[in-house]
């Protein structure tokens, strides 16, 4: 299954991308693409602890199982105002 | 509950949103934050701050803290406007109205609406150092 990604802010410098895709397994979790992502972006594994993510538009936790056409976003803490 | 919302590359028109305000007569208090661009970030003078946003989601977010306002607060009105893009030293980047019968709920649903955006909503600013 596959999944696409988007990075925001400086993550895109990280990853050196604004989106990519990840291939997974059907019932996947959200966890696990994350831990393949930080396989292949090692400097986007130095955040892990602050990164947020969201499928769609709405933050989700790790065990969030993912679904075929979900849209993934992965950024930094926000700071509006 | 009342809502706007603008998220946009232009200017803030302070004056205009300000004659745009509308009370019915039950309402006694407008409480008004802006979010001004410091001359200096991080301990160093600066230009501008560029703002970027996941717009979607962060209309989004932005909703769901104003349904968590309005429970919280009897609101008639909130009204928000955030730039994005590059925003000068002195430049208003943030502006909210919130209107609601008392001072004290418009002031606590304020500082929570401004607070729970800082948390929650998916835009970020890049400084801009003085040449």
């Amino acid at each position: 299954m596959q999944v696409r990604i988007h990075f925001y802010s400086y993550f895109k410098d990280l990853a050196g991308s604004t989106e990519v895709t990840e291939t997974v397994a059907p019932g996947a979790r959200l966890e696990e693409l994350l831990q393949k992502l930080f396989i292949r972006f090692p400097k986007l594994a130095s955040m892990q602890r602050s990164a947020l993510v969201a499928v769609g538009v709405d933050y989700q936790a790790g065990d969030y199982v993912l679904a075929e056409g979900d849209e993934v976003s992965l950024f930094p803490p926000v700071q509006g105002g | 509950m009342r809502r706007e919302l603008t998220i946009s590359e232009k200017n803030i028109d302070e004056r205009a949103l300000l004659g745009g305000r509308a009370m019915s007569a039950g309402m006694g208090a407008a409480v008004y934050f802006l979010g001004i661009v410091r001359g200096a970030e991080e301990g160093g003078p600066i230009a501008a701050l560029e703002y970027e946003a996941f717009r979607q989601m962060a209309e989004r977010q932005f909703h769901l803290v104003f349904d968590q306002a309005e429970t919280r607060w009897p609101l008639e009105s909130v009204r928000l406007v955030h730039r994005l893009g590059r925003v000068a030293a002195g430049e208003t980047s943030l502006w909210i109205e919130v209107i609601a019968p008392h001072r004290e709920e418009a002031f606590a649903a304020c500082q929570f609406i401004v607070s729970e955006m800082k948390r929650v909503v998916p835009i970020w600013k890049k400084a801009f150092p003085l040449a």
